[in-house]
């Protein structure tokens, strides 16, 4: 008898670590397979020459310069001239600033002016006529990520949901009958979970009427295994986590739909930097220090942390339309207001967050201007910076001192986690020892900083891996579903939210394995801790906007 | 729209980082992982409970000296044999962390990489560890060593690198551990210490060998020449005195009468440079590893000494001292003809990634020490003061060549601190073994202490071996 139970335990423990790669695999693949087939949205043709030009983004530049999307070679147009841009009442035009001015039906147009299928539009010496995109013959090339473009349907929303939520329920069981277990308690967690999962699931698809769901299934994979890891550690700390993942789910939809007209975010770009601003000057008058940084806030019985919402209205700030991008490239603004956001949190002592706002400014300040000097000035700055802090705040220092000698620190704040991290990571081998079984559970901080090594210890190093490489994938996803954003808008957001998530993933998993050394930041949708998984739902909101079908309706 | 996408890729650029810092983690995952486990604090296997299932280690012979039993740890029967092999077994706790028990503890309890730790009970299953000690000769080594304060024998095969023998004083029983609190802590200091491995010990005259390698490294006429010592000589300002006026010598009763005179004034002619470099060759103040575990350096470094402190740096006193293991293992490289062979203590142990893909080292060779005409010169001198000084007799049938040694820890009137050693070596083909014993805390000289410690071991281990 005991020998079957312990068949069934081991071979449990082997099924989930296999069972992870082959839900990442199946969601991804789902996630290749959607897509509408590469077609021309409208085209141009240039009447001298009778040349159809197929016109591809919701938002096109028109000008001189090469990296143009539609190139025009003429003395006469302008760098930049003019920006093609397809928004739900239709096709508009709007002039960025050329020399020579863009006429539609021979009229200098000065605002954002509507086209219609035949109109005339001329810039500089050239005149094109505006076509429906159906007139254009030729074959054009997909993005690699996507397979062949195939009338297969690919595998159905609910058959991911049902493999996620049958992957959620062995952890269950295997919390259920962890070593020393008296009591059922993660079965009224994984009911819980499964619960909102359902829900989400059903508000998406029958309520919200949303096509894809591969990259929320995804999310809520990860999530489900955040709160399960939970179960026998604090049980308390389930329930607040999976809260607060119903609540990140709320605000995803939020924003999605706070987001959904690109030209009426730049209205609001003052206000949320004022009130991300805010947030930043509360949490440094009542933060409270809790390991050195002082990046807590506690409101009656719920603490949380300002900066992890920050992050929202920094994505928010920092992408923007094309035609704002090609009248305005000033990045001064931005420059400011994220020298605010690191130096408060510098200030904190959150030098984590502090880099992971750093580095996501790099992305963005790269990708709007695509200039390599302000990421240089910026390196270079925050070198200096760093330097200034070592001399500062010698705790710091104290943590380099640890980092690729944790060996040596074994029973001091130096090395003591790390090494602990390392130990269990080993002693979990490749398929775990079990929900519930692991050690470093014990160790503080164990369920946010140092997840990784939890999961690695009691799921296994395969499951872990996977989990860390399958959130890097998703930058691979953000970066090819923009290539049908329906503005930069969204793939600037996009790619920039799926760097930060991978930025801040790396700092948890090589700060916790002694890789980088040790800055406390959350692994994303898996850490504990309320703000971090709201926020997490929050960027991944960009991701999903990115995405052309996320605002058609079925 | 164009310009954004292909700017976008510089993300890639991240994700990429992300990718190369996984496979670094992966890479060191998977050479580290049986060396993260042991660790002290590894709830899965500290702890009374951690050594449940573990594996049977058993000496060279097949002598069991660990296996559990129902649920416990049973050591071998003989109390003499317990107490002498507690720093290489080890003991249920994890104090000994240089002891076999702690660090290959998960080994032990049936640790890999592919299966981790805390499998359910039905499918543990230790892995059993075969040693190269014998627990006889350790025993008889343990009976000649008890009555002093601290010490080391270590003896071991320089053809093949096994160590036959490997004791350390203070010690105590597996099977009754002591508590150690405040009162008694002064009686139990450095028991968790294995002396072999992880101690130094002032080397009086024994040094004498790594002066002699370099005076016959680097003075040409060194055979030809003689000294005269009267007992007593000031070198540099102060004193070097001798334990007789040895009269007119040349290098070999130089050596054989162990006088410091004539091997203080090669030292200063010798000078820093040359001292330092022959220590560094033979590994003085280097360590290297022996089953893993890694010997304790030991010292000698001239370079702020004066021309007095010079002079006894060369008998082995100033501030020199060395490793019983290391001393050892240069008297394996004098009769290997300059390269030894790296000393090791598990023979058999399944259960390590490495030792699985057969990638574990055992007795490879380490650097080239000395040249093999030094090594010989080095091999006669040692011989001649066996014949000579100490008795052709003393180790029984065994041609061995040695070197006795006293060194003083505190200079002036308490000689009741002295570390008597001998170290040497047996040129019998059957029986190719190097050794080198250490006791403190005895007002005699080595030869008297050290040296019945290591004639009892070494008889011993030279029967063990012709069995």
């Amino acid at each position: 008898m005991a020998l079957i139970m312990d068949i069934a335990v081991v071979a449990l423990r082997m099924l989930l670590p296999i069972y992870t790669v082959v839900i990442v695999y199946q969601i991804f693949a789902a996630m290749r397979r959607r897509r509408r087939p590469e077609r021309p949205l409208v085209l141009l043709q240039d009447l001298d020459t009778g040349v159809k030009i197929p016109v591809l983004f919701w938002e096109n530049s028109i000008g001189r310069s090469r990296g143009s999307d539609i190139a025009v070679d003429d003395p006469a147009v302008s760098r930049n001239h003019c920006v093609l841009l397809r928004r739900k009442e239709g096709w508009f035009i709007t002039d960025t600033g050329s020399k020579t001015g863009t006429f539609l039906n021979g009229k200098r147009i000065r605002r954002r002016t509507q086209v219609k299928i035949d109109d005339n539009i001329s810039i500089g010496n050239k005149e094109f006529a505006f076509k429906r995109g159906e007139e254009f013959h030729e074959e054009l090339q997909s993005s690699w990520f996507f397979s062949k473009v195939s009338g297969k349907p690919a595998i159905q929303p609910y058959k991911i949901m049902i493999l996620v939520s049958l992957f959620h329920i062995f952890m269950g069981v295997e919390a259920c009958f962890c070593d020393g277990a008296k009591d059922f308690d993660p079965a009224f967690l994984c009911a819980a979970l499964l619960a909102v999962e359902w829900i989400f699931f059903f508000v998406s698809t029958v309520i919200l009427k949303r096509v894809a769901f591969e990259l929320e299934a995804l999310c809520l994979f990860f999530t489900g295994i955040g709160v399960m890891l939970l179960a026998r550690q604090e049980l308390r700390t389930a329930y607040v986590q999976l809260i607060a993942a119903a609540a990140g789910m709320i605000v995803f939809c939020i924003i999605i739909k706070f987001i959904e007209n690109p030209d009426r975010i730049a209205q609001w770009r003052i206000i949320i930097m004022v009130v991300a601003v805010l947030f930043l000057a509360v949490n440094l008058v009542f933060g409270r220090v809790t390991n050195g940084s002082a990046n807590w806030v506690h409101i009656g019985p719920v603490t949380v942390q300002p900066s992890e919402f920050v992050k929202i209205a920094f994505i928010f700030v920092g992408a923007s339309t094309l035609d704002r991008l090609l009248t305005k490239q000033n990045l001064l603004e931005f420059i400011i207001f994220s020298a605010i956001c690191v130096g408060a949190l510098a200030l904190m002592g959150d030098f984590g967050t502090a880099l992971i706002f750093f580095g996501t400014f790099l992305l963005i300040s790269f990708t709007r201007s695509g200039d390599f000097k302000t990421v240089v000035l910026a390196l270079a700055s925050a070198v200096f910076a760093g330097f200034i802090i070592l001399n500062i705040k010698p705790y710091v220092l104290r943590r380099f001192q640890g980092w690729r000698h944790v060996w040596e620190y074994t029973q001091d704040s130096r090395g003591y986690q790390q090494a602990r991290v390392l130990t269990y990571i080993a002693s979990g081998g490749l398929f775990g020892v079990g929900i519930g079984n692991g050690v470093l559970k014990y160790v503080a901080a164990s369920e946010s900083d140092l997840v990784f090594g939890l999961m690695s210890e009691e799921m296994g190093f395969i499951t872990a891996v996977t989990v860390a490489v399958a959130i890097a994938t998703l930058f691979i996803y953000a970066r090819s579903v923009t290539t049908r954003s329906r503005s930069t808008f969204y793939s600037i957001s996009a790619c920039c939210a799926a760097g930060l998530l991978v930025i801040q993933m790396s700092l948890n998993v090589f700060g916790a394995t002694d890789i980088l050394p040790l800055t406390g930041v959350t692994f994303p949708f898996i850490s504990a801790g309320g703000s971090s998984i709201i926020s997490c739902w929050g960027l991944l909101a960009f991701i999903k906007a990115a995405d052309e079908r996320t605002y058609s309706k079925k | 729209m164009k310009r954004i996408l292909r700017r976008s890729w510089l993300i890639f650029i991240v994700a990429l980082a992300f990718l190369g810092g996984m496979c670094f983690l992966v890479v060191e995952t998977v050479l580290g992982a049986s060396d993260w486990v042991d660790q002290p604090y590894n709830g899965h296997i500290s702890g009374s409970g951690g050594l449940i299932q573990a594996g049977k280690i058993t000496d060279r012979n097949g002598e069991v000296l660990a296996e559990s039993v129902d649920g416990e740890r049973v050591y071998n029967k003989d109390a003499g044999i317990r107490k002498s092999l507690l720093h290489v077994v080890g003991d249920d706790s994890l104090n000994i962390s240089t002891a076999v028990q702690s660090q290959f503890r998960s080994q032990l309890t049936g640790y890999s990489f592919i299966w981790g730790l805390d499998m359910p009970k039905s499918f543990r299953h230790g892995n059993d560890m075969e040693l190269t000690v014998d627990a006889s000769t350790c025993k008889t080594a343990y009976n000649a060593l008890k009555n002093y304060d601290s010490g080391a024998c270590v003896i071991y095969n320089y053809d093949t690198g096994e160590i036959i023998c490997s004791v350390s004083i203070r010690t105590y029983d597996p099977n009754s551990p002591p508590k150690i609190t405040e009162d008694n802590e002064d009686k139990y200091e450095g028991v968790y210490l294995d002396n072999v491995l992880s101690s130094t010990y002032t080397p009086g005259s024994i040094f004498k060998i790594v002066t002699a390698a370099a005076a016959i490294e680097n003075i040409p006429d060194i055979w030809s020449r003689t000294w005269v010592c009267n007992g007593k000589e000031d070198i540099g300002g102060g004193d070097v005195t001798c334990v007789d006026a040895h009269g007119t010598v040349d290098i070999k009763q130089a050596f054989g009468d162990s006088c410091n005179i004539v091997f203080a004034e090669l030292a200063v002619e010798l000078g820093e440079e040359k001292m330092n470099a022959m220590a560094k060759k033979l590994g003085i103040n280097a360590s290297f590893s022996v089953s893993g575990v890694k010997t304790k350096k030991g010292n000698y470094n001239v370079k702020e000494a004066n021309k007095n402190q010079l002079a006894w740096s060369g008998v082995g006193q100033y501030n020199d001292a060395v490793n019983p293991m290391q001393m050892a293992v240069i008297c394996g490289a004098i009769a290997k003809g300059g390269t030894p062979v790296n000393p090791y203590i598990i023979s058999g142990n399944s259960g390590s990634l490495l030792t699985d893909l057969g990638l574990s080292k055992t007795g490879s060779s380490l650097k080239q020490m000395i040249s093999s005409s030094t090594a010989q010169s080095l091999g006669e001198l040692m011989r001649y003061a066996v014949v000579n000084d100490y008795g052709e007799s003393m180790f029984g049938g065994l041609t061995v060549c040695a070197k006795t040694g006293t060194g003083e820890t505190l200079t002036g009137s308490d000689t009741d601190k002295n570390d008597g050693w001998m170290i040497g070596y047996c040129t019998d083909s059957d029986c190719p073994l190097a050794f080198a014993c250490v006791v403190r805390g005895s007002s005699e000289y080595g030869y008297s202490t050290a040296g019945q410690v290591a004639k009892a071991a070494m008889k011993e281990a030279a029967k063990s071996l012709k069995k």
